[in-house]
């Protein structure tokens, strides 16, 4: 028999990983409401808070539209930077280390199961959302909009790569660092409100996370009256920026990977359980 | 069985350090693996033999490239396990006794079909060769069944299964019937025998602390302790070693404090002892047959009753006393020896 | 009966106990010290730029206030709610222990409840740090002389156990879903947060939702501690009820939370046992 190419290895392995995520989501259904209904709810909570404020009503599609990346945000640094941790613990680690296949792979895998559940949530929030609060949207441009959004998941699973690669090393730690970076991240990549607000300098420094930016361009091309006074740098600039930070992310999550499971073997952590 | 190497140690160790609250009367070092040299062909179902502590999943985690060596080399089919992890991992693959790998909510077929992926399977293959091995195991019938509704020895047939499907040069078995039934680990060790007795160019490196497993399936047994080979030849070649002395064991009456009646008695090498539902089980192994009637003697003193006497051929188990001066069971509360002067 | 309550007390010291190990397992004290600032204070935050960009008079507006001390209390919301219901998840999937509880002869109530001390204590932590950040940085006025302890006492306890037995009716619903769920508590924490009038008036909210806010003792207890610590609530809505009545709202609904929680736990539990859910792993 021939032998598979590294290729060959390489997409089949993302094939793989990527099946149960897909397939325990819809063998266990219940997530369907927690992932939908909830957050949903969650979301209106910010709408009313500008009800109560007499915000325009451009303020509504921000959150929704914000809301809806929470799906993403989460999924990165639970099912994608966490997600290591707990393969270690149940044993499946060292059977991925052991197979003549690469753990960037494995992520990947992991990201596009991830990125299916997240989807039918960010898309739930989003329809739902913008029909509830009748939010009237006027978009730029549909190409633009679509690389926005789709340069914003590279970056993003880019940096779900490169965390994944401190849980690695860190256990039970790199769970905090993960529960740590929720609400800070909400608040400084501008989740609830244009990001603008901080100021530029904050803004710029968390334009390092790809959700900062990737919200403004989608923003700006949703709600174009209103985010020309508040919107941070101009989409085609953001757009550049996302792509670099998806290479740049992609690139160091590879050199990470390797770096953190040699050390991991030599300090031999990658076998240690129950942390 | 080739004179081709499939794996290779020389001087290999692994020492880790403790943390200072965990460190054992004051060490701060704990050495895993003490300059372990082996060498084992290719197709030789090669054993390792020793108690719980002894080094042998630190062996398997190095060779499989999990853990680094600290000290010393390793080549698995020719490549140097630390400088090359990668193309190790084309020739091997790995099972664990005691696993709870795998996703709960996916089948067995469902598992086994995705690990198969990691080693680039095309599709038709993998299921046909999961279908062959489940059949060969006896979980056919349980191919659809999520992992989780999976009996624990259904669950071990499951990872045995993942082993194989890849058709590894070099396989490496760490304990797999561990806390398996008699007909399960029964079934297994089959399976393990007919594998490697079909296919002469795979090879096995099987650890085990069960002494009839490395007796029944393995070409060569290293005995290994405390991090150390102590011995490492040929099941037959090592009792060999013993038949100069004899094995005696008697089972008698609970009595206390054995190994101060024995211990300066002449003639004994070595023994050791297991209380066994209010009885006491001793084992000695003596320099010839009239080192027992004083054993016998000192029994009646202590007013002990002899229950059984049975003379023994050697074992492995006498083996690894006679090497390490302790039996290899866990469940020994209180196992004893006496320092084995020959007298 | 005396045995009983001997082996509550044992359950509920040694699962604090096992909850702090568990909460407290940082490498890292500086980094410990870090997130229980970062967290809190980042939350209080997104609600002070909303309010910066948008309110009338900003900051000082009349409504921020009421609005930073609902959002501060919050905190114990999300955290004991987790802390209870993930216990079931984190024993089951990740420690395999939860079968060994079963069979232990330990009381499970007060082993979840125990649970849950931990990150109770943590989350008083994280909303003393906000209160001070209000009062020190933005201002809020607070003065001790002008705050009701007893009431605010009063408040407090009841709306923690409350807080506690609706965790352990989410811890049910852990215990006959799969991990996935992980964050139910955090999720559901989230979904009150638009009902109870943590972060704007009920008022607000249109008719049938208000109705669900009134029905929610979370709604009472925010606005208890309002009144205790500011001499004043939020909106119109619940101004007509006095500190007594609020205070009576509060320690009833606590007691029917008990019942409604423990009997839809027991449900819960045998369908797990039905099932063969208590020791399932469906890590994915």
């Amino acid at each position: 028999m021939r032998s598979p190419t590294r290729w060959e290895i390489f997409w089949r392995t993302v094939m793989g990983r990527a099946y149960p995520r897909v397939i325990g989501a819809q063998r266990e259904r219940s997530w369907l409401f927690f992932e939908t209904l909830l957050p949903l709810l969650q979301v209106s909570a910010f709408v009313f808070i500008y009800r109560a404020i007499q915000a325009p009503p451009e303020f509504t599609g921000f959150v929704v539209l914000g809301g809806a990346m929470t799906a993403y945000w989460l999924n990165v640094l639970w099912s994608m930077a966490a997600q290591l941790y707990w393969e270690k613990e149940t044993g499946n680690l060292e059977l991925y280390i052991i197979a003549p296949t690469s753990l960037m792979a494995i992520l990947l895998g992991m990201a596009i199961g991830g990125i299916v559940a997240s989807t039918v949530r960010a898309v739930a929030v989003t329809t739902f959302g913008l029909l509830i609060f009748r939010v009237e949207v006027s978009v730029v441009s549909v190409p633009q909009l679509l690389g926005v959004f789709l340069l914003t998941l590279l970056a993003l699973y880019g940096l779900g790569m490169l965390f994944s690669s401190l849980f690695l090393l860190y256990g039970r730690q790199a769970w905090h660092l993960s529960n740590l970076l929720q609400e800070p991240v909400f608040l400084v990549s501008g989740f609830y409100f244009p990001v603008r607000a901080l100021g530029f300098i904050p803004a710029l420094g968390a334009s390092v996370i790809p959700i900062t930016l990737g919200l403004d361009a989608m923003r700006q091309l949703l709600f174009p009256t209103m985010m020309a006074q508040f919107h941070f740098l101009d989409v085609r600039i953001e757009l550049g920026v996302l792509a670099a930070l998806g290479i740049g992310f992609l690139w160091l999550a590879r050199r990470a990977l390797s770096y953190m499971e040699a050390l991991s073997r030599r300090e031999g952590r990658l076998t240690i359980r129950g942390q | 069985m080739s004179t081709e190497l499939a794996m290779k140690t020389e001087q290999l160790s692994r020492i880790y350090k403790a943390k200072k609250r965990e460190a054992r009367g004051g060490e701060r070092e704990i050495i895993a693996l003490d300059r372990v040299d082996l060498e084992i062909p290719t197709g030789e179902l090669f054993g390792l033999l020793g108690p719980n502590g002894a080094g042998k999943t630190t062996l398997i985690k190095i060779l499989t490239t999990l853990l680094a060596p600290t000290g010393g080399r390793a080549w698995v089919a020719g490549v140097d396990v630390a400088q090359n992890p990668w193309e190790v991992r084309h020739h091997i693959n790995m099972v664990s006794g005691g696993e709870s790998s795998g996703y709960g909510l996916l089948t067995v077929e469902e598992n086994l079909w995705m690990f198969t992926q990691f080693y680039g399977i095309d599709g038709k293959t993998a299921r046909r060769r999961i279908r062959e091995l489940l059949e060969i195991v006896g979980l056919v019938d349980r191919a659809k069944s999520r992992i989780y509704h999976l009996s624990t020895g259904m669950r071990q047939k499951m990872n045995f299964v993942r082993g194989f499907l890849t058709d590894p040069e070099i396989l490496f078995l760490d304990e797999p019937t561990l806390g398996l039934d008699v007909q399960t680990s029964h079934t297994l060790r089959g399976f393990i025998k007919d594998w490697v007795r079909k296919r002469p160019d795979k090879t096995v490196l099987l650890t085990t602390h069960y002494m009839h497993e490395a007796e029944e399936l393995c070409h060569r047994v290293a005995i290994i302790h405390d991090g150390r080979v102590r011995a490492c030849d040929t099941p037959g070649n090592l009792k060999r070693s013993l038949q100069r002395e004899v094995v005696f064991r008697l089972r008698v009456t609970a009595i206390a404090n054995p190994e101060k009646l024995f211990q300066h008695l002449r003639g004994v090498q070595r023994f050791s002892h297991t209380d066994i539902n209010g009885h006491t089980e001793l084992h000695f192994i003596l320099e010839d047959e009239n080192a027992l009637p004083p054993i016998l003697t000192v029994i009646q003193q202590s007013h002990g009753k002899l229950i059984s006497l049975e003379k023994l051929d050697p074992t492995l188990e006498d083996v690894f006393i006679s090497l390490v001066g302790r039996g290899l069971r866990e469940d020994n509360a209180s196992e004893g020896t006496t320092e084995g002067d020959r007298r | 009966m005396r045995q009983r309550a001997v082996e509550s007390t044992r359950s509920l010291k040694m699962a604090t106990w096992l909850g702090w190990q568990i909460e407290s397992n940082w490498a890292s004290p500086f980094l410990f010290a870090i997130y229980s600032i970062a967290k809190p204070v980042a939350g209080a935050l997104i609600l002070v730029l909303m309010y910066m960009i948008i309110a009338q008079g900003g900051l000082r507006n009349s409504l921020f206030p009421q609005i930073f001390v609902g959002n501060a209390f919050y905190i114990y919301v999300a955290m004991v709610f987790m802390g209870v219901s993930q216990a079931v998840i984190e024993d089951r999937e990740h420690y395999g222990m939860l079968k060994y509880m079963y069979v232990a002869p330990l009381n499970i109530y007060a082993y979840l409840l125990g649970r849950g001390v931990a990150q109770a204590i943590m989350a008083t932590v994280a909303v003393l740090i906000m209160l001070l950040f209000g009062i020190i940085v933005l201002g809020i006025p607070m003065p001790p002389a002008t705050i009701d302890w007893g009431m605010l006492l009063a408040a407090w306890l009841f709306g923690l156990a409350g807080l506690a037995f609706q965790g352990i009716f989410l811890a049910g619903i852990s215990l006959i879903t799969a991990r996935h769920n992980f964050y139910i508590g955090a999720a559901v924490a989230g979904a009150l947060y638009l009902l109870c009038g943590a972060v704007f008036p009920i008022d607000v909210l249109p008719k049938p939702l208000q109705l669900l806010g009134q029905a929610l003792p979370l709604t009472y207890w925010l606005e208890a501690l309002r009144r205790a610590l500011l001499g004043d609530g939020a909106g119109e809505l619940l101004s007509p009820l006095s500190d007594r009545v609020l205070v009576l709202i509060l320690a009833g609904s606590t007691v029917l939370l008990a019942v409604l929680s423990m009997g839809f736990y027991r449900w819960a539990e045998n369908l797990a046992r039905e099932k063969g859910l208590i020791d399932r792993q469906t890590m994915y």
